[in-house]
């Protein structure tokens, strides 16, 4: 018997070890605050596309003492006690703001359809210079939406839901409810999301609905004021969609090869070649002439100067170190390289520093006009890095470590184009600066991070020091041209 | 011969590249206050692998080779209770391309190993169910999220039971098991895509996916010679994710079936050599690995 107790006791112990099936990510749970600010002047805050917030006009609402909107505000009152379970999870999903939200689902997209330049798959979609145009246009179109809402929403000043006797679900902000800055933010990032994913297009279209009613759900706006900032989105999103067929983008894969007579006569004594295996085209060899945010000729005036030839000691140098760091590459290092790599699969570089952004703009309790500001001030400085760091490396085609020196293995794959400058270590600092112009208190964490993005190429056996300095130098030069810019825009 | 060759599926597979010393015991138990001591070499080399299930060859990797020193240790608590630990120092690299080499001490793993309960069925065969408790972590913070690492990086229980029959020179031994795998903390914030995320911000932390496992053993055992073959097969209990850029490793969902035979023969009185041989049938998320190990074992 006691035999049969013990066989009792471990069988139990045993099958205890078999748990509930789980997810491979436990998600997080966001925040929901109410905005510290409410900005009643960000209406005249200086638009990026649009000539100003009054291009695009909105109709006045009917007033609060009229039938229809007094049934309006009724069925709202009705329908906050009566959503569903799930109704309920939509309104807290879109209560972290849908800013945050549009943000996370373009990391999203650009992570699924960044495909890998590995061996034997599809060439990637959505690299770096892919993701920063497309989160530059999302938070451009974002913020000019959110400029022409502001200015209705105080010219109208259609009471807040808070001033009418009704305690909406959650926390909102205290500005006038008409129109509804979610409802502008929903119709502008799905419109601009559906551009740069067609095949996404019916899931997109079903998040910027529930986006819309869920705010309904939330007792925080009515029909009419979703429907206005519905409306108000549509010209807003053509216009920025019609910049985009215009800044030269779609020439930027070089489709005539251009780059190879280019990196013949390139002024370099030996040139790159593609690492892959097999030998793949470099990435978007005309990238570097896409239309920038900023002022081109400004930028180009800090431009660095020629990379040291391969023969040079400041070269040799360089190589030596790297093969050193290839060799006795610590833990820290390598952990350092992977947490900057952002590859094929990810959300790429550019969708890392906006998560980063996101944690600040979280942190601070930005309101949706602001966060916006906040996004489209990073991602314009990031495009132009890129732009910027494109025109040099297909200027003088220098080769990765690896290709100089075949025993150099790297903490993460050679990203498939030339390595003067270093973009990685140019959007660490270009970057870092824009978040320390907008977030000063956090420069312990920010400058940490900064230090580590920087080095990162480096750590992986990717880059070469002078490269990264070049590039570290040069994304603080385009940071502090946007930060310029910031300071005049009327947010301050 | 028997107390001596206790634990020889164990140490015979080694701790090589998936970890997977953790499952390989056998049904042999040391006796009250017997201990053995193995130490053994290990190579296991891969070309081509597992996406989900899809055998995919890879000239950016080339051939990828694990080189093991492994040591494992049985001491007989009681004449029904074993303790068993091992412990590895690998190096890994590929032949090709320019992935960086891994070199360093993997995991160690602890369990205990009871035997139950016995039927004798005269006076030379006998029936054996034997449970086993183990545990299992790293033995330092080693690369885990790739392809050529020294292993995958959590903290693992696992809880099996084996059904162990002896007769005069044969032996056969079935085992199923269950490995319960901790999470692992990732280098970088977790940035791919996955359907099932609403929150793209989830930290560092990912799951790594539960298995069960199955062994069938079977061999010859006499004074000059013990000889086995085995079958393992290691099945998913969690969905996990499969290979594909961007995607954690730790948290594929990694399954096989290997077999393999292992060979001992005893020198003198306490000490012997021992041999193996294992190749992978089929596998998912893994590399398609052929392993040969040999080393000594010393009774105490």
């Amino acid at each position: 018997m006691k035999n049969y107790n013990r066989i009792i006791v471990a069988c139990t112990l045993l099958f205890s070890l078999a748990g509930c099936k789980e997810p491979a990510i436990n998600e997080g749970i966001l925040p929901i605050y109410e905005p510290a600010t409410v900005d009643a002047g960000g209406g005249n805050w200086q638009t990026i596309l649009l000539r100003s917030g009054a291009e695009v006009s909105v109709p006045a609402p009917l007033a609060v003492t009229s039938t229809s909107y007094q049934n309006e505000l009724a069925e709202l009152k009705n329908t906050l006690y009566s959503i569903d379970p799930a109704q309920s999870t939509s309104v807290n999903y879109w209560a972290t703001g849908g800013v945050i939200r549009w943000n996370q689902i373009a990391r999203l997209l650009v992570s699924k359809y960044n495909l890998a330049p590995t061996y034997n798959s599809a060439t990637s979609q959505f690299s770096d210079p892919q993701a920063a145009r497309l989160f530059a246009l999302l938070s451009v179109a974002q913020y000019d939406a959110l400029v022409v809402a502001w200015r209705a929403k105080y010219q109208y000043n259609r009471p807040s839901i808070l001033r009418q006797d009704v305690t909406p679900r959650i926390p909102i902000a205290d500005v006038p409810s008409y129109p509804s800055e979610d409802a502008a933010i929903a119709e502008v990032s799905c419109r601009v999301l559906a551009y740069f994913f067609p095949a996404e297009v019916a899931w997109l279209q079903g998040q910027a609905a529930d986006h819309k009613q869920s705010r309904i759900w939330a007792g925080a706006n009515v029909a009419s004021d979703v429907k206005a900032g519905e409306e108000l989105a549509v010209p807003v999103a053509t216009k920025v969609l019609s910049r985009a067929q215009d800044d030269r983008f779609s020439q930027a894969a070089d489709p005539a090869s251009t780059w190879q007579a280019k990196r013949t006569s390139a002024p370099y004594d030996q040139k790159w070649t593609s690492l892959s295996i097999p030998s793949e085209a470099p990435l978007l060899p005309l990238a570097g002439n896409v239309t920038t945010w900023y002022n081109a000729a400004t930028t180009a005036l800090s431009a660095p100067a020629a990379p040291p030839l391969t023969t040079s000691a400041p070269f040799q140098q360089a190589l030596a170190e790297a093969r050193e760091l290839s060799d006795k590459r610590t833990r820290d290092q390598y952990s350092i390289a992977a947490a900057w790599a952002d590859g094929a699969g990810t959300y790429t570089a550019i969708g890392h520093w906006n998560r980063i952004a996101e944690e600040q703009i979280s942190y601070a309790r930005q309101n949706e006009l602001r966060a916006a500001r906040s996004y489209a001030l990073l991602n314009r400085t990031l495009q132009d890095v890129t732009t910027a760091c494109w025109g040099q490396k297909y200027q003088y085609f220098v080769p990765r470590p690896s290709q100089v020196d075949a025993t150099i293995k790297t903490a993460s794959p050679i990203p498939n184009y030339p390595a003067y400058p270093s973009v990685r270590s140019a959007y660490a600092s270009a970057a870092t600066s824009i978040l320390l112009y907008l977030f000063p208190s956090e420069n312990i964490a920010l400058n940490r991070q900064a230090g580590e993005a920087t080095l990162a190429p480096l750590y992986a056996g990717t880059q070469y020091r002078f490269s990264v300095e070049a590039g570290t130098k040069w994304g603080n030069g385009l940071g502090s041209l946007a930060i310029t810019q910031a300071k005049s825009d009327g947010a301050n | 011969m028997k107390k001596i060759i206790a634990g020889i599926g164990l140490l015979m597979l080694g701790v090589t590249s998936q970890s997977r010393a953790q499952g390989m015991m056998d049904g042999f138990m040391r006796g009250q206050r017997k201990a053995s001591l193995a130490i053994t070499a290990s190579q296991e080399t891969f070309n081509s692998y597992y996406v989900n299930t899809t055998e995919t060859r890879d000239p950016t990797l080339g051939t990828v080779t694990t080189q093991a020193l492994n040591a494992y240790g049985v001491y007989g608590l009681d004449y029904d209770l074993d303790f068993i630990v091992s412990a590895s120092y690998a190096r890994t690299d590929a032949s090709a391309g320019y992935v960086p080499k891994h070199e360093g001490f993997q995991d160690i793993y602890g369990a205990l190993r009871w035997e139950a309960f016995d039927f004798n069925f005269g006076k030379k065969a006998r029936l054996a169910w034997l449970f086993a408790l183990g545990y299992q972590q790293p033995l330092q913070n080693y690369v885990s999220d790739g392809l050529v690492t020294l292993g995958r990086g959590s903290r693992n229980f696992d809880g099996r039971t084996m059904l162990h029959f002896k007769g005069s020179w044969f032996f056969i031994t079935a085992q199923y098991g269950y490995i319960r795998r901790g999470q692992v903390t990732l280098d970088r914030v977790i940035n791919y895509y996955d359907p099932a995320q609403v929150n793209p911000n989830a930290g560092s932390k990912v799951n790594v996916p539960d298995v069960t496992e199955a062994i069938l053993r079977a061999g010859i055992t006499t004074k000059h010679l013990y000889l086995d073959g085995w079958v393992q097969r290691q099945t998913p209990y969690s969905a996990g994710t499969d290979i594909a850029p961007g995607v954690p490793f730790p948290t594929n969902a990694v399954g096989f079936t290997r077999a393999g035979a292992t060979l001992y023969l005893p020198l003198v009185k306490k000490f012997g050599l021992t041999g193996t041989y294992s190749t992978t049938l089929d596998g998912r998320n893994t590399g398609k690995a052929t392993q040969l190990s040999g080393g000594i074992i010393i009774g105490i």
